[in-house]
């Protein structure tokens, strides 16, 4: 409302950076993403680096971790863990990242229509949206995979089912705000063309958004996934799976407990990795601004 | 403001339609066969075709769906394939636990939630000692904050009990809380509350978070607003400005994320529930998952989803009950 | 009990922004008098808003404030007290008015609790609500702030600070956000509080006339320091500070010669470390000597000689200046006479408009345009933007349009653009149709685009090759006074006044037969802004352009049009050659325009 551009007494401070300071923030968000990115490596070359078949007995049963050629033990059939735990990474990492790319996709299809095109079109899609958005995703999500029928790609149908909305709303927020802005008309007075103003002067300033988004989800996903496949909405028996895995051995959990907890740990680290990683994005594409 | 509740009641209904059409498309495409479920495998061919007739099997689409709408009023949630019981009755003897544990949960995570929030905002000293644990707990896996609370409080301290609601649930009300205030039975709520102690917290530290990190949020931005620094500028007292002029300005986006949580927490509660041995519904939608029980998994997602769609709809009319420029 | 009600000596505040601590005061010496209106008069930056949160003892914690001097108010150091005293001098002794009243109301409480915060009993405060000038007072308090105008919310603004009777009213930039005839209202009413309640104001504003309209005495902020400070007639008819002297004259009133280049003052060239050691206005100033950018001139009394001793510090004229006096008011003199502006009054062939029947640029005929607002429920409210508009301008014309908020004057600008509907009417444009300069120029280039970008798409239908469409944005960037080198930069590298320069770049690289200017200069300082009205009136010239400039400012409208049009609720109510409107305006809303306009003049 008000048009002068006041000074510190109306403006109000921004809040101060992390305690770490300006430079160590940028510091350890480039070490947490280069982290993330030789985690990919891994869950990339998972199956040359497992040391054994994951769903063959291959040793004594129940090692305990640290045995010798087993870091992290066998379970109670004599499968090796660390291998089974990688393909587990492998399968959690890329699954989480198909359903976020999914999201960020069909949420942004649908976004940037509703934002850019308005009136019915806008009113229709966001309609549907809310509507999805207000329905319980997961509980929904487990009944498309229950009808379905259970294996890993029915899993990802059902989670990228109910996972767009949430991409589509916000997108479409950013754009709308984005072609309210006093840019956008400059350029349409400039003459630019429809497509041209849209791709040029608003889709880019969308973009940081979604990508920090998608990135602070990432984590999210691969709980949901975990929980999941916990409850036997994943991949049948015998494949290695973090979440099924610590359900098939809970009964384990009083006499060996590293058979049912490493699984477990294992998607800890993944989805605490994501969370830091979408906070060093953030913080990153902030400071790059 | 009497508009806006009708007006938000009005479109729960329609939420709960497009939900309950959802089960009933995926009920049709679902590989269970509800005749053989009723009769067994080895029914007779007339048999069969008898049941499909009576359930309606072989009517038009859209008949079907006004036939089970129609079911879904008088509480017909049709026949569990694993206990061969009305799932209603099923979800009628579980329900109970899972409302205790949930509720119990919610306050919990609410509690640090706000915790988080305003020794984060307000610079608690040593606030950080209790926010940074709590962030990294919250990245774990439900599951894995089960075990770990297994070990160490069950199995190494021996503190807490790790299985079941430690009473006999088949109470007047089935909240054995409730029940032990009513009937008089204070050792029975020791035993209870022991109980819930566990899987109440498990299930509340992701949500807390979330909740503490919206409310923190919105509470820094109000104690920048302008109208707080006239409030400071009046010569109140910290207190008093944080009661009327912050909280309630501030509570919107913690209401609904708070809202939104409590929904949530009705799907996390089903791992928690199977860990823990609850007697509840999320323990008998963790029990159909293996055997592919479709009409028990559609019946807590429809049961469960009703929950999360009314619970948002109070939220929602809280907060505009807080904010009367939202009232338009 | 002093004879003070606010006493700050050697107040030094150093805060953190964006992570980088710099020194907002450094070091403030003034009294406030009591029953004394006193006006802090600087640009933004010049430390003025943090002074008075300073003295409010409410310096954001955020910003790590540190904070050396003394402010006293009443028996209290408002820097060094207890929270607990602090609180009880803004509880008894403090009132403050803020600048946006649209926020600095709590919006979820109602206006009269409010003020019962601050009164602890609702029929005072009733009572202030009317003595404020608030109609209805009684119906008014139960209302929520977004039930209520701009105006009306500065007034419970004021009555909020006029409860408990405080010795001090602290009013930062009050007028600002509000529209001018607003604005004198809320001038009166702070000038009524003193009288009424016997309380001192200080009047914190970047303009100084509004200042000289009330103030009794006036202080001249400049980055961080006071440059001159004196009786409000001794400041603004005898300057003795080469910055108050080009603010003075940078500052444009209904008697601007419309003919001459508007003066400016030079721009920053120095880095903020150059400025600290000397003088910090050095770098700008024209009179400036060696020891000005070496030696930090005290603030010392403007009158030369023993006279030092008569004189109360609390009406004494300072100033800090190493120049004397006498060179200062001489160097006023000696160059008061203005450079012409380049060529005639009319641009070229079209020297006598009236005999030549060509074509006009804009004609528009019966505009009429309603926006649907959404309103409470069903009940859709219907908004008359313009209602049945007739404007023709004739090509080379230059047409300022000047109304409130709310007049339609903007709308009107956005029809003819192509950025609103027309409900009923028609515009039409002469040949090379419109471009336009918007209000904010900094939100109005795209921020991920470089300036060459921004340019070069201009240049689309030219089809230029890459060599050719980069020497046009050169030659562009050339004209409007900026290097070629801006090309490769993206907005927020730019200053306000240079994103400015950009937009007119943009606008007419391919000159367009109309350009419409939005409030171009409203959000800039003063001195920015007329180096901005310069060149667009530069540029109207030499490419021939018909200009139709929107302002709410009646100097402003005057000196960029030949003919000015006044608007109000959507239509047209006077218009005419532009001295003839200003200075014998015939429709009564034109007179009550006038006569809200804070001017130097009104005091002499």
């Amino acid at each position: 409302m008000s048009a002068a551009v006041p000074e510190v007494g109306s403006r109000r401070f921004r809040m101060p950076a992390a305690t770490l300071g300006a430079h160590a923030g940028t510091r350890l968000s480039v070490v947490i993403l280069v982290a993330l990115g030789i985690l990919t490596l891994v869950a990339l070359f998972a199956r040359v680096l497992t040391p054994y078949d994951p769903v063959q007995p291959i040793g004594a049963l129940n090692l305990a971790p640290g045995s010798d050629g087993h870091p992290l033990g066998t379970d109670s059939i004599g499968r090796d863990i660390l291998s089974r735990t990688l393909i587990g990474v492998q399968v959690s990492w890329f699954s989480s990242l198909v359903i976020v790319a999914s999201g960020l996709v069909i949420g942004g299809i649908v976004g940037i229509a509703a934002g850019v095109f308005g009136g019915w079109l806008d009113a229709l899609l966001m309609r549907f949206t809310d509507l999805f958005l207000a329905l319980p995703g997961t509980l929904v999500a487990i009944a498309i995979v229950a009808a379905l029928g259970y294996n890993l790609q029915n899993t990802l149908i059902g989670i990228a089912v109910v996972w767009w909305p949430y991409y589509a709303r916000i997108i479409r927020g950013e754009v709308k705000s984005f072609a309210a802005r006093p840019h956008v008309e400059a350029a349409r007075v400039a003459g630019a063309s429809r497509t041209r103003v849209v791709f040029r002067h608003i889709v880019p300033g969308v973009v940081p958004t979604a990508i920090v988004t998608a990135s602070l989800d990432i984590g999210n996903v691969v709980l949901l996934l975990a929980g999941l496949s916990f409850l036997g909405l994943g991949q049948p028996a015998p494949a290695p799976e973090l979440g099924a895995d610590t359900a098939r051995n809970l009964s384990q959990l009083l006499s060996e407990w590293w058979v049912p907890v490493i699984p477990g740990l294992a998607v800890l680290v993944l989805s605490l990795l994501s969370n830091l990683g979408g906070d060093a994005v953030r913080t990153l594409l902030a400071r790059r601004r | 403001m009497f508009r806006f509740i009708v007006r938000r009641a009005g479109s729960a209904v329609v939420l709960m339609l497009v939900l309950s059409a959802i089960i009933f498309v995926l009920q049709a495409v679902s590989p269970g066969d509800p005749v053989k479920a009723y009769l067994g495998a080895n029914a007779s061919p007339e048999a069969i075709a008898a049941k499909r007739e009576e359930l309606g099997l072989n009517a038009p689409i859209y008949a079907q769906y006004l036939r089970f709408i129609a079911n879904l009023l008088q509480g017909d949630l049709g026949q569990s394939f694993r206990t061969h019981r009305p799932v209603l009755t099923d979800l009628q003897s579980f329900l109970p636990a899972t409302l205790e544990l949930v509720i119990f949960s919610f306050l919990v995570a609410v509690l640090l939630g706000v915790l988080f929030a305003v020794s984060g905002s307000l610079r608690w000293k040593g606030g950080a000692l209790f926010r940074g644990p709590l962030l990294v707990l919250a990245a774990a896996p439900p599951f894995l904050l089960a075990l770990g609370g297994i070990v160490l409080f069950y199995a190494q301290l021996g503190w807490l009990p790790a299985n079941g609601r430690g009473v006999d649930s088949s109470s007047p009300t089935g909240f054995v809380i409730l029940d032990s205030i009513l009937t008089g039975q204070p050792a029975s709520i020791g035993l209870a509350f022991q109980h819930l102690l566990l899987p109440g917290v498990v299930l509340a530290i992701a949500p807390a978070i979330a909740i503490g990190r919206i409310l923190r949020s919105s509470l820094d931005a109000t104690m920048n607003a302008d109208y707080v620094r006239t409030a400071e500028s009046k010569g109140l007292t910290p207190f008093t400005v944080l009661r009327r002029h912050v909280v309630r300005n501030s509570i919107g986006p913690g209401l609904s994320m708070a809202g939104l949580q409590l929904g949530f927490m009705f799907a996390g509660v089903v791992v928690v529930e199977q860990i823990f041995s609850w007697p509840g519904i999320g323990n008998y939608l963790a029990g159909s998952i293996p055997v592919s029980d479709f009409p028990a998994i559609a019946g807590v997602t429809l049961v469960l989803g009703t929950v999360y769609i009314v619970t948002n709809a109070i939220v929602d009319i809280l907060q505009v009950a807080a904010d009367p420029r939202l009232a338009a | 009990m002093s004879d003070s009600a606010a006493r700050v000596e050697g107040l030094r505040v150093s805060l953190v922004r964006d992570g980088v601590r710099s020194d907002v005061l450094r070091g403030i010496d003034l009294t406030v008098g009591r029953g004394e209106i006193l006006g802090m008069v600087g640009e933004s930056g010049s430390g003025k808003s943090v002074l008075a949160l300073a003295m409010m003892g409410l310096l954001p914690v955020a910003a790590d404030p540190q904070v050396d001097g003394t402010i006293r108010v009443g028996d209290v150091d408002m820097v060094h007290g207890s929270p607990e005293q602090l609180r009880a001098v803004r509880r008894n002794e403090l009132g403050v008015i803020f600048q946006d009243p649209m926020t600095s109301l709590n919006p979820t409480m109602r206006v009269g609790a409010q003020i019962t915060e601050a009164t602890h009993d609702s029929a005072e405060s009733i009572r202030l609500m009317s003595a404020v000038g608030i109609a209805d007072a009684p119906l008014r308090f139960t209302v929520y702030p977004h039930e209520l105008s701009g105006g009306l919310r500065q007034r419970i603004m004021a009555a909020i600070a006029v409860a408990g009777r405080p010795s001090l009213i602290i009013a930062d930039e009050p007028t600002t956000a509000l529209d001018v005839t607003v604005q004198a209202q809320v001038l009166d009413l702070l000038r009524e509080l003193r009288d009424e309640f016997g309380c001192s104001v200080m009047l914190i504003t970047h303009d100084l006339a509004v200042a000289a309209q009330i103030a009794d005495r006036v202080a001249v902020m400049y980055a961080g320091r006071i440059a001159e400070i004196g009786a409000t007639e001794e400041i603004i008819h005898r300057p003795t500070h080469p910055y108050t002297v080009g603010l003075l004259r940078s500052r444009l009133s209904l008697d601007t010669p419309r003919d001459r280049r508007l003066l400016t003052l030079r721009p920053e060239t120095a880095s903020a470390a150059e400025r600290m050691k000397g003088c910090a206005y050095h770098s700008r100033c024209p009179l400036a000597v060696e020891r000005c950018a070496t030696e930090q001139p005290p603030l010392a009394p403007a009158s030369q000689g023993d006279t030092a001793g008569t004189a109360d510090t609390a009406t004494e004229h300072l100033r800090a200046c190493w120049r004397t006096v006498a060179d200062v008011q001489g160097y006023t003199h000696e160059t008061s006479d203005a450079t012409p502006i380049a060529s005639l009054a009319r641009p070229g062939a079209s020297a006598d408009t009236t005999a030549t029947p060509a074509a006009p640029a804009v004609r528009i005929t019966d505009l009429t345009t309603v926006f649907a607002l959404k309103g409470g429920g069903r009940r859709k409210r219907q908004v008359h933007a313009l209602r049945g508009v007739d404007l023709t301008v004739a090509a080379g014309e230059a047409v300022s349009i000047v109304g409130e908020s709310g007049s339609g004057k903007s709308t009107l600008l956005r029809v003819i653009a192509g950025l609103a509907p027309a409900t009923t009417g028609r515009v039409e444009l002469a040949g090379r149709g419109a471009q336009m300069v918007f209000q904010d120029a900094g939100s109005s280039l795209t921020p991920w685009l470089t300036v060459g970008d921004i340019l070069r798409e201009r240049l689309r239908p030219a089809k230029l090759d890459r060599a050719a469409a980069s020497r046009r944005i050169g030659d562009a960037l050339e004209a409007i006074g900026l290097p070629e080198t801006v090309a490769a930069l993206r907005p927020a590298q730019l200053s306000g006044g240079q994103r400015q320069r950009v937009a007119l770049a943009r606008a007419t690289i391919i000159p367009p037969s109309v350009l419409l200017c939005d409030e171009p200069t409203s959000a800039l300082d003063a001195s920015l802004a007329a180096s901005v009205l310069n060149l667009i009136r530069e540029l109207r010239r030499s490419l021939d352009m018909t200009v139709l400039f929107v302002t709410h400012d009646l100097a402003v409208a005057r000196l960029m049009g030949d003919r000015v049009v006044v608007m109000t609720e959507g239509t047209i109510v006077e218009s005419g050659d532009a001295d003839d409107v200003i200075h014998h305006p015939e429709h009564p809303y034109t007179r009550s325009l006038l006569a809200s306009v804070p001017d130097i003049g009104v005091l002499s």
